[in-house]
């Protein structure tokens, strides 16, 4: 039998969802649920001094109004809960949108007009949300998570100093929203002292820890469900308010309770992308060897939390520089907490990219070539070679495939009727996490398969990975196998963040199955009913349910009958830790910008990837193409906007806060992969991916603006009024 | 959302004595502004009379023009043969509005009377002289980059959204509405109201009038006449600018010229002045320029929308160079 690793399958939950037989978090009837929604703060720093709940109260429908006065303390760690404060504690507001009250309603509506109906008197002072307006300057606030947030290796000031060629530029990115398509949401269910949550969550078990931690319950006193999610990028990795405060609005009232939060809510509860500055040193040689990169980069922090999550590991470690000095700065603003968002070092990325072409625009030298004089060929922090690693492969793959070597490297060159033409190209890569995973194999007395780990398929493709690698195992088709994740009472397994999910997974769920595969060879040979009763384990071949001697065929069994046989399932579990690593790429561009309007259209993309094994090649080429079109969006329109005076999102919803559509996307993307298995991976050859295929795009973007136009754009989005 | 009554009416009449009776009515066709206005509380009707059932729909080419139901829905509009062949601008406004399953739902009275997207209108948190007639206009010192630079007032800047109202101002076309002292006819440049200090009054309508159908005379400008867009993303997105053109040439030589713009005018946008730097005079790079000129020059620029001066004078010349 072929093996289903590494070819594109589609789906396996693919009719469930577009039927809508899949059920999300929301979905689940909870009978005797509450509905509740939230009353946000409309200032963005003070203090709640009154609130007035009776017209709520006498409103149709409305159970309970619930304020700070009203729930139980609680205690939530540090990690992964990002905000070192949970709103409804104190009278305190820290930005606006934060919830004050929460009103319980027998309807979704009647609970949305009972929050309208409730006055809440502020003591409000003005808040500062854009970095241009800090209070204070810029600071390098203390480490996080035991990361450093100064780097240094050599002496990077005075290698600068003495660099036959230097750069110097300043970038920035707005602050941008995931916005997953579906809403964050939790439904609250307590038994006695043992809690079940509904959740749309990134990570089931990371849940778990900090709710059973904010009620003082042992983990498992909490089990959390979320099988299937309308994408997270992120918001729905770290734990947010809403989900402890709809747990402990359940406990106070002894019902469940519902929370759908609005799209307008999501903007102020579930972290962003942080406003972002970026100061860039470069020293090179006149043959563009880098000699010395100094950045400083400045975030926005929020008034409880000093995290810095746009990270610049692509600066730090992409190319081969001896000399560094990169500090993470950071400025307090009243704004909500941020976080992570899909590929959080994308936002460094652009500047690093963008640096690159202009440099090689001031050296005379092809933007490839530059690259490729700078390939990192040891780990620059630890001088380890860089083994498994054909980001050069991905260099050639893709420029051949696009017909880089045809570029004109004049600016304005090209035009085709009224748009000039322009080509740029970036390096991509992604760290990628891994964690601890143990995946339980069962094959039943009907021969089919159940594989069960805690793990969540956020929309990229785990049921389906996990379905292809236990049928190939085993050697049984797809068909016969099940996969059950997004529960946490199952054997715990890695969260769906930081393009974690395939290469913590994989090794654990092979291993499981494998060694299920074995335990029914074992039987089988053992089973004096069997036609393969005494032959050796190592001579029983496993395809397509079938157990075969390898030598005489006609000696078979299949897996239903030698386990129906046995009268009871037979279970395997493995765990495995892989380790962290980075995913590399390249993509190239083409732009037209419009001569005399300034409008850009992207309309040819060709990538090319090392990210291991490639396990499904349509769901790879799906997260290109999601990744492409988010980095359309990064480059050129999102943008989320707060008001400098009152301290409000002015576009928390999709008409106002936009993303790519349809017709943004560009009509060719070629996806091209090196697809060659790690042999540092023990996720059979697989790393994370998810979050590289974005990194590359905006800068590659705005290369091939200034080379279609001469204009060179520093600040994201590249709105059309940027090129006029 | 607030609680709200309902009735679906079958006769214009009686929707327009019942609105007249019912204190906080409002009259909803597709649904696809009043609903969003009403989750999100800006607008809280007590009442929702169904105007969907109201013989209103049709489009039909008479010996003056077009008459257009208030309840066609702006897909059929825009598919409509007469009105690609006479009105191109029309169509092409329309097909730029929205997405297609907006425009299934939309009609074209709805259209008229969609709100601004302004979000601190949208947001009930926020201060807003249009939703809140006195409690300020955030937006002339905050964020303005959709904002207007024609038109506008200390107490409101926002623009009107509508594609179509820019393209009918083109055309000359005339509204009907009926009302409960019968029907009358307003010409669609008299039918908005710049904002002055009272911007939550937008239009002419009075309480319980009904749009019953627009009507878009037959002229040779109307049959040259092309929209141009400009916006954020390719599609399903409103207006940065917008220009609608509508020209009678002979030769190079401009006979007569109709020119309106949206997303610069606190209304859908009329300029006579550009106009008449065209009118009579060839068609070339400098009379357009003279034109651009023209329409921008009272124009008053915030602090996010300087660019719009600009580029709704290229976008005027981009349009017109398409005519010639
Ligand atoms: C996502 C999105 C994108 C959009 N993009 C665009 C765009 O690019 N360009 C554009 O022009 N528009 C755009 N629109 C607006 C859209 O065109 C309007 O929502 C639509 O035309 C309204 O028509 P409706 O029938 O749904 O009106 P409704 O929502 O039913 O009503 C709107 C208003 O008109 C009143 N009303 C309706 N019919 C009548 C009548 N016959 N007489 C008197 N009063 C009436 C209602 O009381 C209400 O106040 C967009 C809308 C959405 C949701
Ligand atoms: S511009 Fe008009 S609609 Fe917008 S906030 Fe000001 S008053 Fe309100």
């Amino acid at each position: 039998m072929t093996e289903l690793v590494g070819r594109s399958v589609a789906r396996v939950d693919g009719r469930a969802k577009v039927t809508g037989a899949a059920r999300y978090a929301a979905d689940q009837p909870v009978p005797g649920a509450l509905q509740a929604f939230f009353v946000l703060s409309t200032v963005a720093r003070g203090e709640v001094v009154s609130i007035d709940a009776s017209a709520a109260l006498a409103h149709p429908g409305v159970v309970a109004v619930l304020t700070h006065r009203d729930l139980p303390r609680l205690t939530v760690p540090a990690f992964p809960y990002f905000r070192r404060f949970l709103p409804m504690q104190d009278t305190a507001v820290h930005h606006v949108g934060q919830p004050v009250a929460i009103v319980l309603a027998t309807t979704v509506e009647q609970a949305q007009e009972g929050a309208a109906l409730v006055a809440v008197g502020y003591r409000a002072a003005q808040p500062r949300v854009v970095i241009e307006d800090a209070r204070e300057p810029s600071y390098l606030p203390p480490p996080f998570r035991n990361l450093p947030n100064e780097i240094r290796r050599g002496d990077a000031e005075t290698a600068l100093a003495g660099a036959e060629v230097r750069l110097e530029a300043r970038y920035s990115s707005a602050t941008r929203h995931h916005n997953p398509i579906e809403p964050h949401t939790t439904t609250a269910q307590w038994d006695g002292d043992r809690l079940t949550l509904h959740e749309s969550a990134q990570g089931v078990l990371a849940t778990r820890t900090v709710v059973s931690a904010a009620f003082g319950l042992p983990p498992e006193a909490v089990r959390v469900v979320a099988p299937y999610l309308g994408g997270g990028f992120g918001a729905k990795g770290p734990v947010w308010p809403h989900t402890v405060l709809t747990a402990a609005a359940a406990r106070v009232l002894r019902r469940p309770v519902r929370l759908v939060l609005s799209r307008a809510q999501m903007y102020t509860l579930t972290g962003h992308r942080a406003e972002y500055r970026q100061h860039l040193r470069i020293g090179a040689t006149r043959t563009g060897e880098l000699t010395s990169i100094i950045e400083t980069s400045t975030a926005q922090l929020s008034a409880t939390e000093e995290s810095v999550f746009n990270r610049s590991d692509s600066t730090v470690e992409l190319y081969a520089c001896p000399n560094l000095h990169v500090r993470y700065e950071g400025v307090r603003l009243d704004v909500a907490t941020s976080s992570y968002m899909r590929s959080p070092e994308t936002t460094s990325h652009f500047g690093l990219e963008t640096a690159l072409d202009e440099l090689s625009w001031q050296l005379g030298i092809d933007p490839l070539e530059l690259r490729r004089r700078n390939h990192a060929e040891f780990d620059q922090e630890t001088g380890e070679r860089l083994t498994g690693k054909h980001l050069l492969d991905c260099y050639a793959l893709a420029a051949d495939r696009f017909g880089w070597a045809a570029r004109l490297p004049r600016t304005g060159a090209t035009k085709d009727g009224d748009e000039y033409v322009g080509w740029g190209m970036a390096t991509e890569t992604h760290t990628f996490n891994a964690m601890p995973s143990t995946a339980s194999v069962t094959v039943g007395v009907d021969g089919k398969a159940l594989a069960q780990l805690a793990t969540q398929d956020i929309g990229t493709g785990t049921y389906t990975v996990i379905s292809q690698i236990v049928a190939d195992a085993l050697g049984v088709p797809i068909t016969d196998v099940q996969a059950q994740i997004g529960d946490s009472a199952l054997p715990p397994a890695g969260m769906s963040v930081a393009s974690a999910t395939i290469a913590s997974i994989s090794g654990s769920v092979d291993q499981a199955a494998r060694a299920a595969r074995a335990a029914v060879v074992d039987l089988a040979v053992a089973d004096p009913s069997s036609a393969l009763f005494g032959a050796a384990a190592s001579e029983v071949e496993t395809s397509n349910g079938h157990l075969v001697h390898v030598r005489d065929r006609q000696r078979r069994d299949t897996y239903r009958a030698v386990v129906g046989r046995a009268g009871r399932p037979v279970q395997r579990t493995a765990t495995v830790l892989n380790k962290a690593g980075h995913s590399y790429g390249v993509v190239f561009v083409e732009a037209r910008v419009h001569a005399r309007l300034g409008s850009v259209r992207v309309t040819r993309v060709v990538t090319a990837h090392d990210i291991g094994r490639v396990m499904n090649r349509r769901t790879a080429r799906g997260q290109v193409l999601g990744g492409v079109t988010w980095g359309i969006g990064h480059a050129l329109m999102e943008h989320t906007v707060f008001d400098r005076n009152i301290g409000r999102v002015v576009n928390p919803n999709l008409s106002t806060y936009l993303v790519p559509v349809n017709a943004d996307a560009p009509p060719v993307v070629e996806t091209l992969f090196v697809d060659k298995p790690d042999p540092a991976s023990t996720a059979m050859g697989a790393r994370g991916f998810g979050e590289t295929p974005i990194t590359g795009v905006p800068a590659a973007i705005g290369n091939a603006i200034y080379h279609a136009t001469g204009r060179r754009v520093r600040d994201l989005p590249i709105t059309q009024d940027k090129l006029l | 959302m607030k609680p709200f009554g309902y009735t679906a009416v079958r006769d214009t009449g009686e929707a327009v004595r019942l609105a007249s009776r019912t204190p906080d009515a409002a009259f909803v066709a597709g649904g696809t502004d009043l609903l969003n206005l009403m989750k999100d509380g800006v607008a809280r009707p007590g009442h929702l009379i169904d105007v969907n059932g109201l013989d209103l729909a049709e489009v039909t080419e008479t010996p003056a023009g077009l008459r257009i139901g208030g309840l066609a829905r702006m897909r059929a509009v825009a598919g409509h043969a007469a009105v690609r062949r006479g009105w191109p601008v029309l169509a092409e406004a329309l097909l730029a509005s929205a997405s297609p399953q907006v425009r299934n739902m939309a009609s074209i009275g709805g259209n008229l009377l969609q709100r601004t997207r302004c979000g601190y209108f949208r947001d009930t948190g926020s201060p807003c002289n249009k939703r809140v007639p006195g409690s300020g206009c955030p937006a002339v010192e905050g964020w303005n980059r959709g904002h207007a630079v024609l038109g506008g007032s200390d107490a409101c800047i926002a623009t009107h959204p509508s594609d179509l109202a820019v393209a009918l101002l083109a055309l000359d076309a005339v509204v009907r509405v009926r009302g409960t002292a019968g029907e009358r006819k307003v010409p669609i440049g008299d039918f908005y109201l710049r904002p002055g200090a009272t911007p939550h009054v937008e239009n002419v309508l009075r309480p319980a009038e009904l749009i019953t159908a627009v009507e878009v005379p037959r002229s040779a400008t109307a049959r040259r006449s092309r929209y141009l867009k400009l916006r954020d993303r390719a599609t399903f997105e409103f207006a940065v600018v917008s220009v609608a053109a509508a020209v009678d040439l002979r030769g190079r030589r401009v006979r007569d010229v109709r020119l309106a713009f949206g997303g610069i005018g606190t209304t859908p946008w009329r300029s006579p002045e550009a106009e008449a730097a065209l009118r009579g005079n060839d068609l070339t790079a400098e009379s357009v320029a003279r034109a651009g000129r023209a329409l921008v020059r009272d124009a008053e620029p915030r602090h996010d929308n300087e660019f719009k001066v600009e580029l709704v004078q290229r976008a005027l010349a981009e349009l017109l160079e398409e005519l010639r």
